[in-house]
């Protein structure tokens, strides 16, 4: 399979007043076209600066990308400058993040900010004018250099426009999209506006899609429902989601292959039935003990002892060692790296190094 | 053992109301959010009751009422058999039987105090203890949640997520009461340090024989922890019975559609993908007429716009507020 | 960082400001001459001398040695200064707190309270002292005392409440705390630092405000100095000996400059640390 985009040994660190901490350390993944890829891990993990690299979103001055490459349709993201870096996001590779309310302008009506998603789509499709991201990121503001007069007051959408914005809304699972057109982002429920934000990414037709814990701050309700519509949306809209999450669960709900983070690495990759059935890595292991299931008398919670290491103090050899309960020898001197298994299946641990 | 409940609420209400318009001489009915709307719950000694709900459904607003943090509207809340709603009531002793543990870690201590001083204070404050016998104590809480005893001196931003929580818990505990109310108390954690936190939490619970009012959103928390459950949604309680008898088969379409909701971490499970809920929480200050689920309930009917029905006893133990609750017989969750 | 330069020039000037109140303060009460020259005393040489090594600021039109004038006033402008900062600081941390840990009509009535002192203006205030107990450094502190406090108690309030909705007032009243207690140990605590930074930033408001009372003749008689009284009496001379007025004007600024600094550097070290 052809793989939309590839990364190969990323690391990337911040700086921080204690010196550099690596956040990511040589990691190395693929997405394919159409496919739902669950990124998986507790918080400091990385995978939120995971997202962030593949758009080239990181905070400039506290952050390097110290090695590796991304590479989205043939081409490596990290080396292109920042100009052309701007015609992929929003277009081609979309994100969206936890709190949808922060990536919304609040001062313009959702139907113009949408207008705007698309319209910048169309620029770019029909080959004119410079590409500037869209409101939706948060870093960004700049306009798109197409047509807004409409934004003005006093001039309303143009009815083609305005249609295919009713048509995304619904599309979304909008109840009376109308309406909601003409409604400022403070004006509608955290689950509504993950839609708009959906709909608004999506709009522009990207290829790959990055959603950051996007429905952490929703109600479990609510949850279930923007995560089914991504499933679904999915497959029409022909994108791939990257789905970032510290939430096993719901990877396993929705994704087609799960990536399991610990502290800055890749511990284990493969597809979702598989990881689930058989996980190979024992951090994967601990975390799938950890999620309770069963009631206080008829099961046992094994949580994971110790902690999450500081990235700043990381131990020697693998990670996780500190806290395996299959630790040896050679695990606290030397770093594993992701071994192949069948069926597309790789795990960053010594037991499986053949 | 005695055989009446430890805890019990009568009819518990709690109105907030909306700010009027800026006229004094404004003719627009005075408007209240509903948020806790007449419940009715008990907590037998050593058991736990867990009330989920999403956000808005007032069950933190039920936990501070019922923690005296904030004076009721109507109804009547027993402690260990006396009355404590009303404002006479001497606060003190009531809080040396009842403490809460909230959901924050961050706000939950002071950044200023050693945690040593945040545990230290309902001993000093409640049982009038002094230096000495506040140090005995204290080591006593900080070993029995499982962190050494030199944490005492460490200010909260020393510390990580789990260990404050963990020392908010023995705070909460070090007084050895009898009911302990967990708000949330592991949601904004890991999912590793949510699991210690939820294995300490039974630990105590037999070690102490503790009864704990258990609030949360995630039905897989309650589940573990709750002998009952309870469901909350727009400040009523809408579904009650046993835990796993509720979890295993739901009778309200609003349990089921969170049930359903809940993502299990089995992925030829996808119950995810199978359920259909419409619509979003209700607003808390024009909830719908009659039934305030009816607008998203895929059995409404005629009535359930009207009439707002009753928490009945639908069978052995269990409760359902639901005019057409056999319409739901048929959906046995299977496990 | 340029930002941690600025603030560690405005803590030496503030320093210097402060070493150099305390010790006039001390030395006129020990009746100790700590200047070259006495203060009042004339003649010290040519009058209307410019700057030079003898008399750094030059002399007046009375022969008077400026720059132990400038000296010797400093215990003035500093103490009201900080004088009145910090009795803002005190009551508006009261009564903020109060208002906002009690709430309810108690809450009203402080605020009300508080922006009609707000509504009175300073200079009315202080000539109706001067009025009424005569003018003077200590009166005028007593003016400014009386009206400076209510944008402290609105800070404190704001912050206060903020406080309030944590969890950890909450466990405080599980504690078996009452509302003082819990202000005291609390609420002032973690509202204190942000508070010293406004009072300290607020120095130098005070300062120029003083000065420009002291500029109105409403501080001390002559021949007492004051820089504000000094920059009034020695306006015309800006053309013929422009050090006259100038200097303690500069004084002035700096001084005000130098606690914006330290304020500032206050503030951006919390906000790092």
């Amino acid at each position: 399979m052809s793989e939309l985009l590839e990364i190969k040994t990323l690391t990337v660190r911040y700086r921080t007043k204690d010196g550099f901490v690596t956040a990511l350390d040589s990691v190395s993944l693929g997405i394919g076209e159409n496919e739902m890829l669950a990124l998986v891990g507790e918080s400091g993990c990385g995978k939120t600066t995971l997202g962030l690299s593949i758009v080239s979103l990181l905070p400039p001055a506290s952050s390097e990308v110290v090695n590796g490459s991304v590479t989205y349709k043939g081409t490596n993201l990290l080396m292109l400058e920042e100009k052309r870096k701007k015609a992929y996001r929003g277009t081609e590779i979309a994100m969206i993040f936890q709190e949808p309310l922060t990536c919304l302008n609040p001062v313009y009506r959702v139907g113009d900010q949408m207008a705007e998603a698309i319209m910048v789509k169309r620029a770019r499709k029909e080959g004119r004018g410079q590409m500037h991201g869209t409101v939706m990121q948060r870093v960004y503001d700049r306009r798109a250099a197409v047509d807004t007069r409409f934004l003005r007051r006093g001039h309303g959408l143009p009815a083609q426009l305005r249609d295919e914005i009713v048509e995304w809304l619904t599309l979304v699972r909008i109840g009376d999209p109308e309406q909601v057109l003409n409604r400022y982002p403070f004006e509608l429920s955290g689950g509504m506006t993950q839609r708009v934000m959906i709909a608004m990414a999506l709009s522009e037709e990207p290829s790959l899609l990055i959603a950051d814990e996007p429905t952490t701050a929703l109600d479990v309700t609510t949850q279930a429902q923007v995560l089914k519509l991504m499933a679904e949306l999915m497959k029409r809209v022909n994108t791939s989601i990257l789905l970032i999450t510290h939430d096993l669960a719901v990877a396993s709900q929705v994704a087609d292959r799960v990536m399991v983070m610990y502290a800055g690495e890749l511990a284990e990759v493969g597809e979702v039935h598989q990881l689930f059935a058989e996980p190979l890595h024992p951090y994967t292991k601990g975390l799938l003990r950890c999620i309770p299931t069963g009631t206080k008398d008829d099961s046992e919670l094994a949580p994971i002892p110790g902690s999450i290491p500081d990235l700043r103090q990381l131990p020697l050899g693998c990670n996780f060692a500190p806290r395996c309960p299959y630790v040896f020898e050679r695990c606290r001197s030397d770093r594993p790296h992701l071994f192949p298994r069948e069926g597309g299946r790789e795990v960053a641990c010594f037991l499986y190094d053949e | 053992m005695s055989d009446s409940p430890l805890l019990r609420t009568v009819d518990l209400r709690k109105y907030f109301p909306v700010r009027k318009g800026l006229s004094l001489l404004s003719k627009t009915a005075q408007k209240y959010v509903r948020a806790v709307d007449g419940i009715s719950i008990t907590i037998p000694e050593g058991k736990t009751l867990g009330v989920v709900g999403e956000s808005g459904c007032g069950k933190t607003t039920l936990a501070l009422t019922i923690a005296m943090l904030t004076p009721p509207t109507g109804g009547e809340v027993y402690f260990d058999g006396k009355r404590i709603d009303s404002g006479r009531v001497d606060h003190k002793s009531v809080y040396r039987e009842m403490q809460v543990v909230f959901q924050d870690p961050d706000s939950s201590l002071d950044p200023h105090m050693t945690i040593g001083e945040s545990i230290g204070e309902p001993l000093s404050g409640l049982l009038g203890y002094g230096g000495a016998e506040v140090r005995t104590a204290l080591e006593e809480s900080l070993v029995a949640v499982g962190m050494p005893a030199g944490f005492a001196n460490r200010l909260p931003r020393q510390l990580s997520g789990g260990q404050k929580q963990r020392a908010a818990i023995a705070r909460a505990i070090s007084l050895h009461p009898k009911l302990v109310i967990l708000d949330e108390p592991t949601s904004a954690l890991d999912a590793s340090v949510q699991a210690q936190i939820l294995k300490l939490l039974v630990e105590l619970q037999r070690k102490f024989q503790l009864s704990y009012l258990l609030i949360t959103h995630n039905i897989a928390v309650a589940k573990y922890l709750s002998d009952t459950l309870a469901v909350m949604y727009a400040g009523k309680i809408v579904e009650r019975g046993p835990t796993l008898s509720v979890i295993q088969r739901p009778r309200h379409p609003y349990t089921i559609a969170l049930i359903n909701s809940a993502p299990v971490p089995d992925p030829w499970k996808r119950n995810l993908l199978q359920m259909e809920i419409r619509g979003e929480v209700p607003s808390a200050i024009n909830p719908p007429p009659g039934c305030r689920f009816n607008p998203r309930c895929p059995y409404a009917e005629g009535v359930c716009s009207v009439e707002d029905p009753p928490l009945l006893e639908i069978e052995a133990s269990r409760e359902a507020a639901c005019h057409f609750v056999d319409k739901t017989a048929v959906q046995v969750k299977s496990e | 960082m340029g930002r941690n330069r600025e603030a560690k020039i405005g803590a030496v000037i503030v320093a210097v400001f402060l070493l150099t109140a305390i010790v006039v303060g001390i030395a006129t009460a020990l009746g100790i001459t700590v200047t070259p020259y006495g203060p009042v005393q004339t003649d010290t040489g040519p009058k209307l001398a410019p700057p030079s090594l003898s008399h750094l600021f030059g002399t007046d039109l009375l022969g008077r040695d400026v720059f132990s004038r400038i000296i010797v006033a400093t215990p003035n402008d500093v103490s009201v200064g900080v004088g009145v900062v910090a009795f803002a600081l005190v009551v508006g941390l009261i009564i903020g707190s109060i208002a906002a840990l009690k709430g309810g009509l108690l809450d009203e009535l402080l605020m009300r309270f508080t922006d009609v002192v707000f509504a009175l203006p300073a200079l009315v205030i202080a000539m109706v002292i001067a009025v009424a107990l005569g003018p003077g450094v200590t009166n005028m502190m007593i003016a400014l005392m009386i009206i400076w406090w209510p944008p402290h108690a609105r800070l404190a309030r704001g912050e206060a409440l903020k406080v309030s909705h944590q969890n950890y007032i909450r466990s405080a009243r599980l504690a078996g705390m009452g509302t003082w207690k819990i202000i005291f140990r609390h609420v002032i605590p973690n509202i204190f630092v942000i508070m010293l930074v406004y009072a300290t930033l607020d120095v130098g408001t005070v300062i120029l405000v003083y000065a420009g009372l002291s500029y109105l003749g409403l501080s001390v008689k002559p021949p007492a100095p004051d820089w504000g009284e000094m920059v009034s009496a020695f306006q015309d001379y800006l053309i013929t000996a422009p050090w006259l007025p100038i200097v303690p004007g500069l004084i002035i600024s700096i001084g005000v400059i130098g606690f914006s600094l330290l304020g500032d550097g206050i503030r951006d070290a919390l906000e790092a640390g």
